[in-house]
């Protein structure tokens, strides 16, 4: 189950998210992955870490962007490391068996 | 193009494709920052609208995008539901623009509460009935 969830800024669309990752982890039994890609990250809060906790998140930076040749002279981000060793490095033990994942943004990752 | 958001957009999917637990993404306002690498790796996609013109032209526009982006279930919430009045606006605003509204939620005093408590609705009041009908969507969403 690969859920992604959208609307306009303010319709409540981050308090749905956290919610449902919370009550179904709590009816599968078996943990949920909950990522907060907004670039006003909020989704903590609705998972019942304090703003505090929140504003200690540790967000995914660039050390996990590779760039390689793309062959055709150019070059295509991927990923540094293999993506659970990712997950597990960043992401956050919430309530419920829900862990969280800060995208927050990957500034400059090889620009240029 | 901007490899920065480029990089975060190719993650975005590796990651989701490759997580064996069920993930849920809250992604940026609209679907812009949704790559059709991230699409093809989720299966469901929820737009969430108020009951006012704007934000369900949002979500309109949402649901276009998710299935040119070819993402398999693609519903609507709505949210913050005041009256049947709003309940049948949305349901006719719906019925037009080939839109699945799978759950409504009520507009609900304790969710603003819990948010200014610095709370989550479901540690603040289990009971309320937006955290009642999100439930019902997690039911709904664990059926299908």
């Amino acid at each position: 189950m690969k859920i992604a969830i959208a609307g306009k800024g303010g319709s409540g669309k981050t308090t749905i998210a956290g919610t449902l990752a919370r009550v179904l982890a709590r009816s599968t039994g078996h943990g949920v992955l909950a990522i907060d890609a907004d670039s006003n990250p909020n989704l903590g809060v609705t998972l019942g870490l304090t703003r505090d906790e929140v504003s200690r998140l540790r967000p995914l930076d660039r050390s996990i962007v590779e760039r390689i040749p793309d062959g055709e002279g150019k070059t295509k981000a991927v990923l540094a490391r293999p993506a659970a060793e990712i997950v597990r490095e960043y992401s956050t033990m919430t309530r419920d068996d829900v862990a969280l994942l800060l995208m927050g943004r990957v500034e400059h990752a090889g620009a240029g | 193009m901007c490899s920065a958001h480029g990089a975060v957009r190719v993650l975005l999917g590796e990651i989701v494709g490759s997580e064996e637990r069920p993930t849920i993404v809250d992604i940026e306002a609209g679907l812009e920052h949704l790559s059709r690498g991230t699409a093809r790796n989720v299966d469901t996609l929820l737009a969430v609208l108020e009951p006012y013109y704007k934000s369900m032209e949002t979500a309109a526009r949402i649901t276009e995008l998710a299935h040119e982006l070819g993402i398999p279930n693609v519903y609507c919430v709505a949210n913050k539901v005041r009256s049947e009045d709003d309940g049948k606006a949305l349901r006719e605003f719906a019925s037009q623009r080939n839109m699945n509204v799978i759950a409504s939620i009520p507009d609900d005093v304790t969710m603003g509460k819990a948010d200014r408590a610095g709370v989550a609705p479901l540690d603040f009041d289990a009971s309320s009935p937006a955290v009642r009908a999100i439930s019902d969507l997690a039911a709904h969403l664990h059926r299908s």
